[in-house]
């Protein structure tokens, strides 16, 4: 509860200085979380190697003719990247929470729900980034036609970062408990749900040969929406979780 | 002012909405003018002059209701005797729209005796889709009053509304394994969108039952209701989009004999309200459980178990 306070305090006296101040914690905050990221190798690794498995289990269990695959390729790779995503949303908060950063974030007289927004950017940046950038790889191996690389890769990074910040919501409000992986799964996945159908159908109408503009101005909405709510939401919940 | 007066006009008949349908408008309007009142109370805590905290206190005065609404002693003696009569409304409507659907409702001219389970499965449905909203108002109470009684409900609003939705899902599946002829099929939004809120309910659930500390669990659970409230919305407008080959729910008509005519409206119109009065007894019945159960170093609950006893 401490820091809109202090924050309207700092805005009535001089409110230059706190906007630098605000965004010299963002920037604090990010260049933090994107050094830290760096230093630990394995919680980025870990889920982009998930992600590609994910995607190369689909050929053998399905089938490996490029008939079938061409049709699924789009969903195959947007499902491999929201459990990815799921899996890496771990780590969001758990070390900064275990070594007590978290709570000096919390008593901060900077706006919270702007030091959560870098997290999520830097997140994004190390855990959705490399998954974007390998997803045009996997979907030539999954046979999907030429129409479709350009849309599939706007529609990831439109949505990925939805996914993102919807996953840090729960994960905020999970943060602290010893078995929350799953629960993490069961609250995110449902609400990912409109992501996945917007970014799916973009891919499917421009294989069709449909101009998929209008499904990617729908994810753009989101990630609008998402940026204004979500570290909100987020810095509600964190102060609920860890009052 | 106005809105003052206008929320004090609101106020006895406010009372019952918590149970039932919180989502009604008049609440909110109250609440809406509730939280004026708080935050002039706030104000006039600063110290803005001896007048204003006056007049301050006499409209705060007339928002006792509201306060007393969080008491579950309050609620608890309140529903004591509205039980009855809520129990007995319910069986009433409950018994005329079973016999109506199974007995008199005739049989439809293409799905023969299957369409009296829509009589259930329409009720059943719509009702359901009031669990959310009802959490995400019992949520914001719960985050903005701190009242224990509003996260009771939202607490025991969660797992009904699994239930109801379940009940949807399955009551629409026996329905479509003989008009469709298939027991799933998502090519129909509405099982989707329902089977999805079935999830999110489920994690409200486990979200619930995975935080140990009381208080944490119930304001965690109202943000996540809250969000999950929206949540439902943009992934029922999606789906929908997603699928737009779905059948569209029929619209009713005046004409007797007609597919969807009054002898079958008027008989799911009476399942509705009699779901809706199950609803609101049964949300009632667990708070009780709850209010008991959470309360029992109070007094007053002290001396109902030794009478009971």
């Amino acid at each position: 509860m401490n820091s809109p306070g202090n924050g309207a305090i700092n805005r009535s006296g001089n409110s230059a200085i706190n906007r630098a101040g605000a965004g010299a914690a963002f920037l604090a905050t990010l260049k933090r979380d994107l050094l830290i990221s760096v230093k630990r190798r394995n919680d980025i690794l870990n889920p982009f190697m998930f992600f590609i498995i994910v995607v190369s289990l689909f050929p053998i269990g399905i089938s490996p003719e490029s008939a079938m695959l061409r049709q699924i390729a789009a969903g195959v790779v947007w499902i491999a990247v929201l459990l990815a995503s799921m899996l890496s949303m771990d780590s969001l908060y758990r070390s900064d929470y275990e070594d007590g950063s978290l709570e000096q974030l919390l008593l901060s007289a900077q706006p919270l729900y702007l030091l959560v927004f870098a997290k999520n950017i830097a997140h994004w940046l190390v855990s959705g980034l490399p998954v974007i950038l390998a997803s045009p790889l996997l979907a030539y191996m999954l046979a999907l036609p030429a129409e479709g690389y350009a849309t599939l890769v706007l529609s990831l990074l439109l949505g990925t970062p939805v996914v993102g910040m919807l996953g840090s919501i729960a994960v905020a409000l999970t943060v602290g408990l010893g078995s929350r992986g799953l629960i993490l799964a069961v609250i995110t996945v449902p609400m990912s749900v409109p992501v996945l159908i917007f970014g799916t159908l973009a891919v499917q109408n421009a294989l069709a040969g449909g101009s998929p503009a209008g499904y990617l101005a729908l994810l753009g909405a989101m990630l609008a929406a998402s940026v204004g709510l979500a570290p909100v939401a987020t810095a509600a919940a964190l102060r609920i979780t860890l009052n | 002012m106005v809105r003052f007066s206008v929320g004090a006009t609101l106020a006895p008949p406010g009372f019952g909405k918590l149970a039932g349908t919180v989502t009604d408008c008049s609440l909110a309007l109250s609440i809406a003018a509730a939280s004026v009142t708080m935050s002039a109370q706030s104000l006039g805590a600063a110290g803005r002059g001896a007048r204003f905290v006056n007049e301050v206190e006499k409209v705060a005065g007339r928002w006792q209701w509201f306060h007393r609404l969080g008491s579950p002693k309050w609620f608890y003696e309140k529903t004591t005797r509205w039980l009855p009569w809520l129990v007995g409304a319910m069986a009433l409507f409950l018994t005329v729209g079973i016999v109506w659907a199974l007995l008199f409702l005739p049989p439809d001219y293409q799905q023969g005796h299957t369409s009296r389970i829509l009589v259930v499965h329409v009720a059943v449905a719509g009702t359901s889709l009031s669990f959310f909203p009802l959490m995400a108002v019992a949520g914001t109470v719960t985050l903005v009053w701190r009242m224990k009684l509003a996260d009771m409900v939202a607490r025991n609003a969660a797992p009904l509304g699994a239930w109801f939705t379940f009940l949807t899902l399955a009551t629409g599946s026996i329905w479509g394994s003989v008009s469709w002829g298939t027991w799933w099929e998502w090519t129909d939004s509405r099982l989707v969108s329902m089977l999805f809120q079935f999830f999110l309910l489920l994690g409200v659930i486990s979200l619930r039952s995975a935080i140990e500390n009381a208080e944490t669990a119930a304001r965690a659970c109202a943000l996540l209701s809250i969000v999950g409230c929206i949540n439902v919305v943009i992934i029922k407008y999606s789906v929908d989009w997603w699928n737009t080959l779905h059948q569209p729910s029929s619209p009713i008509s005046m004409e007797v004999g007609s597919p969807n005519g009054p002898e079958f409206w008027v008989a799911t119109a009476v399942m509705i309200v009699a779901v809706y009065l199950f609803l609101a007894v049964s949300l009632i019945l667990t708070t009780r459980n709850e209010i008991i159960q959470r309360e029992n170093k109070a007094q007053w609950v002290r001396e109902l178990v030794a009478q009971a006893r």
